[in-house]
């Protein structure tokens, strides 16, 4: 296993950037995920860091090794597709023992690491096989197998699960995460579905546009999110963000919203506002962290529930506030209809406040 | 509920089905009956293949043509091998070269993006889109300017001028077809580029392979007027040639130019019978996109 460091890397097609200076660090036996929109640049990401794309410009260490130049076969990397890759010509067995083969490994080594790899990951039995015989989640397997056959110094792998259905993908999320805490593997894995990204990975690093956003702990991003984009694509249901305008009213801070109202700020929250470019603030707040009452309470801000989804365990109100859509779960046995009002009071200490202009994060100091 | 569309009633359904059945069965009949006819020919003796009524079926079959045709001892034996021996070569070195060429050449415009790329690939196309005949003209001048009147050189090379396009076109095709990922995934479990290639990607691409073979053996084997411009010596023929001079001199031997015009379609039915398996999947798979 190794640590791998991504300086200032740059992937340019015709005059666009692909990739457009992220700089990583992955630390070894670290689980990071590299989590973003469609089209943001993570598949690109990834092939530079295998070597399967050129860069433009950066840097690319493996361990101690700087291995722009170097051959993909020569990275001592292992990757897992998308679409599996799976060579469709041979067999279960002949797909594992493959990279084996290509490194000149006798032959007895070699059938003792397939049989162990496909002990590992259960399906011994269906070695003879070709991969067209075999279910997606089996596919998946041995492209996984395929994988850790070789015991490489870093794991790569882009979206492996995406192409299973929805029960399929949760018990292959928890398989990857035994692996990678059994073996103390390096591993950077791609993927779109922040939940996958939040709930597997060490770290996540939020691409957006070929931009690096946020590289850091899923429970540091989630509570401490740099900008807008980030706080609306990490967390399900997303967060809600209502563009507000900063005021005074008797000389303490407050945030105006289009309806007339004002919403007082504590005193750590007004100093963040001060630091704003400009009167224009974005208020966020998850769904968990706005209380709804359906009568007025000193503090809270008059509202009408727009729309109700019971999903079962938590019953999801929607509402509207200055033009956006502010999303709250209350218990189910809560009775909220739409159209009723209802009155919202934010958390102080949970809200975020982003600069309306610059989309960033506002800090206090 | 209602149904929304009725049906067609079973009478209707069946009736274009045996429609469809008795044309087959005449377009059977119509492409089989020659080749019946000329086996049949090919087995009588030569009084008996000129007359009127004509013998449906030969009273006394006989085999003697054939005696003939493969015995080297005699004068037409000795041509008739000769021929099949040129055409043979012709035939086989076309093919060879043609998959050489190819092969590469496909993989390079399904794979690689270099200067010039869609410009060569529809100048090879481009190939294709005039009748032979009009690079007869053009093609013998050249040859005689290379040298190459009256060998096998000339007639492989513009064979290679005619294969290669659609050769190029269906693996381009093939290639097209097969994930880059697998060839990525090979690079990365240790294979070369040309590794990867060679293990991985050209025995996916074997169907094909075989279909283009197939295809520029039997354009070959077949071609008749390229081969009868630019030969003139006799013991060069080929045997579209060789057949049709050697029988407009003994003209009425009926029999032995049927049966060796059934020997001329010996190689070319053994090969489609061996590899139509492969040629059927390569034509198929090239036109779906999985
Ligand atoms: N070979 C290429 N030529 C030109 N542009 C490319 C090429 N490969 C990728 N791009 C562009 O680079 C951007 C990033 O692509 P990339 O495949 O890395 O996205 P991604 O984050 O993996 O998206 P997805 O989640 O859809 O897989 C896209 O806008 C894409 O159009
Ligand atoms: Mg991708």
């Amino acid at each position: 296993m190794a640590h791998v460091v991504l300086k200032n890397l740059i992937k340019t097609y015709g005059g666009y950037n692909a990739v457009n200076d992220v700089s990583l660090t992955i630390n070894d036996g670290e689980f990071v995920a590299l989590v973003g929109p469609s089209g943001c640049g993570k598949t690109t990401t990834l092939n530079l860091v295998a070597g399967l794309t050129s860069l433009t410009s950066g840097e690319i260490l493996i361990g101690e090794r700087l291995v722009n130049d170097v051959d993909p076969k020569n990275r001592d990397i292992a990757m897992v597709f998308q679409n599996y890759a799976l060579y469709p010509q041979k067999t279960v067995y002949a797909n594992l023992a493959f990279p084996l083969q290509m490194r000149k490994l006798p032959r007895d080594e070699i059938d003792r690491k397939v049989k162990q790899a496909a002990q590992m990951l259960d399906m011994t039995h269906l070695l003879e096989r070709k991969p067209r015989e075999l279910s997606g989640g089996q596919q998946q397997r041995v492209a996984l197998g395929r994988a850790l056959v070789r015991d490489p110094a870093v794991f790569l792998m882009d979206e492996p699960l995406s192409n299973l259905d929805a029960k399929l993908r949760v018990q292959m999320r928890s398989e990857i995460k035994r692996f990678h805490q059994d073996l103390k593997a390096t591993i950077i894995y791609v993927t779109h579905d922040q939940l996958e990204a939040v709930t597997m990975a060490d770290k996540l690093a939020v691409m957006s546009g070929g931009n690096l956003q946020q590289y850091d702990s899923p429970a540091k991003v989630f509570a401490n999110p740099v900008n807008m984009f980030v706080a609306s694509f990490i967390g399900s249901p997303a967060m809600s963000l209502v563009p507000l305008t900063a005021s005074t009213v008797d000389g303490r801070a407050v945030l105006a919203g289009a309806e007339g109202w004002t919403l007082a700020l504590s005193p750590l929250n007004a100093r963040k506002v001060q630091r704003a470019t400009s009167s224009k603030v974005v208020l966020g707040a998850r769904h968990s962290t706005i209380k709804l009452t359906t009568s007025a309470v000193p503090g809270a801000i008059p509202a009408k529930a727009y729309t109700v989804e019971p999903t079962g365990d938590v019953t999801f109100v929607q509402a509207m506030l200055s033009g956006a859509i502010v999303n709250i779960s209350v218990p189910p046995d809560v009775a909220v209809e739409a159209d009723q009002p209802i009155w919202l009071a934010f958390d102080q200490d949970r809200m975020h406040l982003f600069d309306g202009a610059t989309e960033l994060a506002l800090k206090a100091d | 509920m209602t149904v929304a569309s009725k049906p067609a009633p079973r009478a209707t359904i069946d009736l274009w089905r045996w429609a469809g059945r008795a044309f087959l069965a005449v377009m059977m009949l119509f492409t089989l009956l020659p080749m019946v006819w000329m086996l049949l020919t090919s087995i009588k003796s030569g009084f008996a293949a000129l007359q009127f009524p004509p013998q449906w079926w030969p009273n006394e079959p006989t085999l003697a043509s054939y005696k003939k045709l493969l015995d080297p001892t005699s004068s037409v034996g000795e041509d008739f091998l000769r021929f099949f021996w040129n055409s043979l070569f012709v035939s086989t070195m076309s093919t060879i070269l043609s998959v050489i060429v190819a092969v590469p050449a496909a993989y390079a415009f399904s794979r690689f993006d270099f200067p010039g790329r869609k410009f060569l690939f529809f100048s090879v196309l481009l190939r294709n889109m005039f009748p032979a005949v009009v690079f007869l003209v053009p093609l013998f001048i050249l040859m005689r300017f290379l040298g190459l009147m009256n060998t096998h050189g000339s007639l492989i090379l513009t064979y290679l001028t005619f294969g290669l396009p659609l050769a190029i076109w269906l693996l381009k095709g093939f290639y097209d077809n097969i994930p880059y990922q697998l060839e990525q995934a090979a690079r990365i479990d240790g294979a070369s580029r040309f590794q990867a290639f060679l293990l991985i990607i050209m025995p996916l691409s074997v169907p094909g392979i075989i279909a283009t073979a197939i295809y520029s053996f039997i354009g070959a084997w077949n071609e008749y007027i390229f081969a009868y411009t630019f030969i003139n010596r006799n013991d060069r023929l080929t045997l579209p040639i060789g057949i049709q001079r050697f029988f407009s001199e003994s003209s009425s031997d009926f029999p032995g130019l049927m049966a060796a015009s059934f020997m001329m379609s010996v190689p070319v039915v053994v090969l489609f019978l061996m590899l139509q398996r492969y040629f059927v999947r390569a034509l198929t798979e090239g036109a779906v996109k999985h």
